[in-house]
């Protein structure tokens, strides 16, 4: 053990990052078949009639209680890592508003005091630091302001678990620990982005824009005027900017002194903040191996590369000598908490304090309320005009006021989607969309299902029924005029790529019972149940999928004997991704993937390279860049951004489809005769997969093991690995492969080749697996443009709730719901109604039960948990009541699109508005909790 | 220190010695590397951490994240490693019928709060099979049994409609009474 060699082991390296080599565990080795799937996804169970996935690949190390996420992995579950498990938890502050002082563990007295004490002078001693992204003041030095609730102060370490337990129980809640000094007051600063979208359209909604962030820009202020954004000065006959302001003035100017014609909403509405409540809470478990150099880490991640790359920077500064990391991602779930978290970071710096034990720094469930990435509170206003003889809407002034927190996370990426998306599914002919996010003392906020969407889309919709009500006009009627239709523009001067069809939802919609009833229903319902009033409510959304840049490895290879195995850089976050992608495979090779990997880091059979930021650049460095046969405008994207269906997907059956094009196809030829005269004229698209047999124009039915077995001894491509990548568009590259120049939609290709290639062809295959590294003969990149439409790709829902209302405790009872979605094609239809559910569940707690306070009372200061935080329960969902339907795909090719955030958005808006049916009052801030309905209703 | 011996998945364990006051969860997962029995809130309101006590009445649920590891001093427990029929290997040749249909039915996403519910539901079918329920009322009891185990990921519904079609195949679980 001491002298752990990590080639003697099996492990690859991976990469070298900032002077860390960086390793992965790979297939086979000890460590690997301790945490990863090679145990824990079963073969896919897989209906060749029907072509249906039976159960989750995953899903059997689930239901028995497997070894399957970080949290559940100690040191004896390493086989190589010394046993003894040491733990550790970490000191906070409570106060933001005061300088930090030391701390006191004097209530633990001699028994339960830590065997080692980490504060900010031990990591500034040794050159540890955050990663950049994350800030300054890891652990908090003495005599500062927390920058935060919840700020850092020190790392307990123990060796032994029972000490570590009493110890932490005997400090939870105790305000003694921590000592202050004088009040200094929050620390005040800029906010952490602020930007706005203007646009002002053309004579008809297909007409080029006046002005748009696509046609000109999004428009940034000038600087900080104490804290306050300094806007472009307007001018009609200045710099883009200063048009755009000008632009924005006469919308408001409009606004202020409206057409007679006009009626003009104007409204503030508030969303909460919440913990996404994934039920694992963050944790890392390292083990810092002094004598060989080397730091080994468990961790729940939805980015593992970004954390071994932030590790990589880390690490490459500190005082401890580290020439290698070892990084074990495990399955998770974060509902996108677990996106830049600096949790893993806290976990390293316990690693290396761990006197030669491994530390394990799991978060319990009070710590994970006060350290975890929160939902951005928000505070828009709106003013929505519309005419009202016709119904249409006229012009939408939205501002965004976003709470980011101590830290800057994903903020800026979070309000620039709400901000975005606020149009949700309609057309205004003119917008100026405003926002910023502030800088705060509340804990930092990120990445969270619904990313801004859920907070600006949610309160269109309650601004809809709220138009439609003083326009005399059905609430779907209302929004039928107004559906934004294919070819129309967004709000930032962008035309949507995919069919449009939300208005098909409000379509069926409309007729549906609940809705074509409500009225009859109401009168019966308040009728035979005194004491309560009943409404119904209906809210609509479409949501982007992907984030503009959306990039993806993949590896397929086929045995001789036909199975399948695929490597994908993605991460199961229990959305079932691991079982969607293995079922991709089917597409192109007839059955799914019969080994499946997932989290993978190692990727140096494809060694793409990447710089600055993929939604920065401009077309000129792209340009440049693209030189590099090995560039790639983005490395990998995290499991975020309702990504894994079209984006992941993409790159899977790319990597699919290049086997069978050029390995399986020719194949088939061979065996259906060569160059025979009466062989007729075959093409492969016309080819199919029938019964797990390959079927064309009548030809004899070949088995994937005869047509594998044949593509190896011809020596055709066996194996592949792709790099893909998406700015609303796909890359599209071109390569040579078997004498034939191939445009495909990838940007990065490796081949491998079957047993029976010429020995000059097998010499190319050079890479650690075997692969030929192709030289890329051309590529083009959408657009770098495209970065300023924010968002082309959208997938609409709509549902909508029955709810009854009590008078005296203002309790609303769910009791019905029914949904009409758009999915493209489903991959595996159990999971796209399972994400369905389990985001109409999450909306329901977002719009009538989940709430955080910001600051002293909130979540930093240690005190909450689900006794006083209310996740829905199933009493709360109308688990037996519930329904939907899914649009049936325009044609059998159409993309399966990614749906897990937008299902949760609707429902908000349904229940605010069915609540406003059952009681005449219209909220406008979330949660709508008994409290506030009885304050109505008193 | 206490001395602590029980059974768990048919297994006898111990004499171990235990801290007093230490929790079952952590008895579980630091003493006996049986991870499955998940924690989550720690303060028994979210029921990922139960597992199943056995008594000469019939099996209950207990929370093991406020129930002290020697409360269980000479009981027989079974937790969510249990379920499943394994090899010599300790792989799993064959779910148990909740498992099954759990998996049947996609009932579960990111899977943390899964042994919960599968000793919920596997509590539940033992004790129908002592005191069957009518057909009209198999979705009541089951809201009944299942209601205090939180889900993040789901919504319930694919549990609760496992669950249902579980109840219903199994003969002798239901009664046709009204």
């Amino acid at each position: 053990m001491r002298n752990f060699d990590a080639e003697r082991r099996g492990f690859l390296k991976a990469s070298v990052l900032a002077g860390v080599s960086v390793y992965l565990a790979p297939l086979g080795s000890p460590a690997f078949a301790a945490l990863f799937e090679e145990r824990l996804l079963t073969p896919l169970a897989w209906n060749g009639a029907d072509g249906t996935a039976k159960f989750r690949i995953d899903g059997l190390a689930k239901a028995t209680g497997a070894k399957i996420f970080a949290r559940d992995i100690r040191a004896r579950d390493m086989p190589h890592w010394p046993q003894q498990q040491g733990h550790a938890f970490v000191l906070r502050t409570t106060k933001a508003d005061r300088a930090y002082q030391g701390f006191d563990l004097s209530a633990l007295g001699d028994e339960l005091k830590p065997d080692r004490v980490v504060t900010a002078e031990d990591i500034a001693r040794d050159g540890l630091a955050f990663p950049k992204f994350y800030g300054e003041d890891m652990l908090l030095p003495r005599g500062k302001t927390a920058a935060y609730l919840g700020h850092a102060v020190a790392i307990l370490i123990y060796r032994d678990f029972a000490r570590f337990r009493f110890a932490k129980n005997k400090l939870r809640l105790r305000e003694d620990t921590i000592r202050y000094g004088e009040i200094t007051g929050p620390i005040a600063r800029d906010p952490w982005s602020t930007f706005r979208f203007v646009r002002v359209g053309g004579e008809t909604p297909y007409a080029d824009d006046i002005y748009s962030s696509l046609k000109d820009m999004p428009i940034f202020p000038a600087g900080y005027r104490k804290h306050d954004p300094v806007w472009p000065e307007a001018n009609a006959k200045g710099k883009l900017e200063q048009a755009g302001m000008d632009h924005a003035a006469h919308i408001g100017a409009e606004l202020d002194w409206p057409p007679a014609e006009w009626f003009v909403h104007e409204r503030e509405y508030a969303t909460q903040s919440i913990d996404t409540s994934a039920f694992e809470a963050d944790n890392a478990n390292g083990w810092y191996d002094a004598a060989n150099r080397a730091l080994h880490l468990v961790v729940p991640a939805q980015s593992p590369h970004e954390v071994l790359d932030s590790a990589g920077e880390m690490l490459a500064k500190a005082a401890m000598k580290i020439d290698k990391l070892f990084l074990h991602p495990c399955s998770t779930v974060g509902f996108g908490s677990k996106i830049r978290s600096n949790f893993p970071f806290y976990g390293i710096v316990a690693a290396l304090y761990g006197d030669g034990r491994p530390v394990r720094l799991a978060n319990d469930r009070y710590e994970h309320f006060q350290t975890s990435l929160k939902r951005h509170a928000f505070r828009m206003r709106y003013r929505i005009a519309v005419d009202r003889k016709s119904g249409l809407l006229q012009s939408f002034q939205g501002t965004f006021e976003a709470n980011g927190g101590g830290r800057c996370n994903l903020t800026p990426a979070v309000l620039k989607a709400a901000a975005a998306e606020a149009q949700s599914i309609y057309y205004f002919p003119k917008s100026d969309l405003a926002a910023v996010a502030i800088a705060s003392h509340a804990i930092d906020a990120g990445s969270a299902r619904g990313f801004g969407g859920l907070q600006s889309m949610a309160a269109t919709d309650m601004a809809m029924d709220a138009i439609a009500a003083e326009l005399g006009l059905d609430p779907i009627e209302f929004r039928l005029r107004n559906v934004l239709q294919g070819g129309m523009k967004n709000a930032q001067g962008a035309i949507p790529t995919d069919a449009m069809r939300a208005g098909e939802v409000l379509e069926k919609a409309r007729v549906h019972p609940l809705w074509m009833r409500r009225a009859e229903r109401k009168k019966e319902y308040e009728a035979t149940r005194p004491g309560w009033r009943y409404g119904v409510g209906f809210g609509c959304a479409q949501k982007s999928f992907g984030t503009g840049a959306q990039s993806a490895f993949a590896r397929v290879e086929i045995a001789p004997d036909g199975r399948i195995a695929l490597w994908h850089v993605g991460t199961e976050i229990g959305t079932g991704m691991s079982t969607s992608q293995a079922v991709v495979c089917a597409r192109r090779l007839g059955r799914p993937a019969d080994a499946a990997n997932f989290s993978v880091t190692d990727w140096t059979d494809l060694p793409m390279v990447s710089s600055g930021d993929a939604h920065a650049l401009n077309e000129a460095d792209s340009d440049r860049a693209a030189t590099n046969p090995r560039w790639t405008p983005l490395y990998c994207s995290p499991s975020d951004a309702s990504n894994s269906a079209y984006y992941y997907s993409h790159a899977t059956d790319a990597a699919a489809r290049l086997i069978f094009e050029h390995g399986l196809w020719p194949a088939a030829l061979a065996l259906w005769g060569g160059g025979r005269a009466s062989r007729p004229s075959l093409r492969s698209e016309d080819a199919r997969w029938v019964d797990g047999k390959l079927s064309c124009a009548g030809m004899r039915p070949l088995a994937l093991a005869e047509l594998a077995k044949k593509a190896h001894a011809q020596g055709g491509v066996t194996g592949t690995v792709v790099h893909v990548f998406n700015r609303w568009q796909w890359a599209e590259s071109e390569w040579d492969i078997a004498g034939q120049r191939v445009r495909a939609p990838i940007d990065g290709l490796a081949l491998r080749y079957g047993a029976g290639a010429p020995a000059a062809k097998k010499a190319m295959m050079k890479t650690p697996n075997g692969f030929h590294l192709l030289e890329r003969r051309a590529v083009e990149y959408p657009p770098a443009q495209r970065n300023n439409p924010i968002v082309t790709r959208y997938s609409a829902i709509g549902t909508l709730v029955e709810v009854a209302v009590e008078i005296a405790s203002g309790k609303v009872e769910l009791l019905a719901h029914h949904s009409i979605m758009e999915c493209g094609v489903p991959i595996v239809p159990q999971l796209v109604s399972g994400q369905l559910q389990g985001g109409l569940a999450m909306g329901i707690g977002h719009a009538l039960h989940e709430y955080l306070p910001l600051y002293e009372d909130g979540p930093g200061n240690g005190s909450w948990n689900f006794n006083r935080y209310r996740l829905p329960r199933a009493s709360d969902v109308a688990v037996w009541t519930q329904t939907a339907e899914i649009l049936p795909p325009l044609s059998a090719n159409d993309a399966p699109k990614g749906i897990a955030e937008v299902v949760m958005i609707p429902i908000v808006a349904a229940l605010v508005n069915g609540i406003a049916h059952a009681t005449g009052h219209r909220f406008s801030e979330l949660p709508v909790t008994p409290e506030k309905i009885r304050g109505v209703l008193a | 220190m206490r001395s602590l011996s029980l059974t768990v998945n048919g297994r006898k364990v111990g004499p171990i010695d235990v801290p007093d006051g230490l929790m079952m969860i952590d008895f579980l997962h630091e003493y006996l590397g049986l991870t499955g029995s998940r924690l989550c809130c720690g303060l028994g309101l979210c029921h990922a951490c139960t597992l199943i006590l056995d008594t000469a009445e019939g099996s209950q649920e207990v929370r093991t994240c406020i129930t002290g590891a020697h409360f269980f001093d000479g009981k027989a427990v079974r937790t969510v490693e249990g379920h499943a029929q394994c090899n010599a290997k300790g792989d799993v040749t064959a779910p148990s019928l909740v498992q099954q249909a759990f998996l049947e039915h996609y009932s579960f996403q990111c899977g943390y709060c899964t042994p919960g519910f599968v000793n919920a539901a596997t509590v539940l079918v033992e004790r129908l099979k002592k005191q069957p329920v009518a057909k009209a009322k198999v979705e009541e009891t089951i809201s009944a049994a299942l209601e205090p185990h939180l889900c993040r990921c789901t919504g319930y519904v694919r549990y609760y409609e496992a669950v249902k079609a579980l109840v219903l195949s199994t003969p002798g679980l239901t009664s046709n009474d009204v």
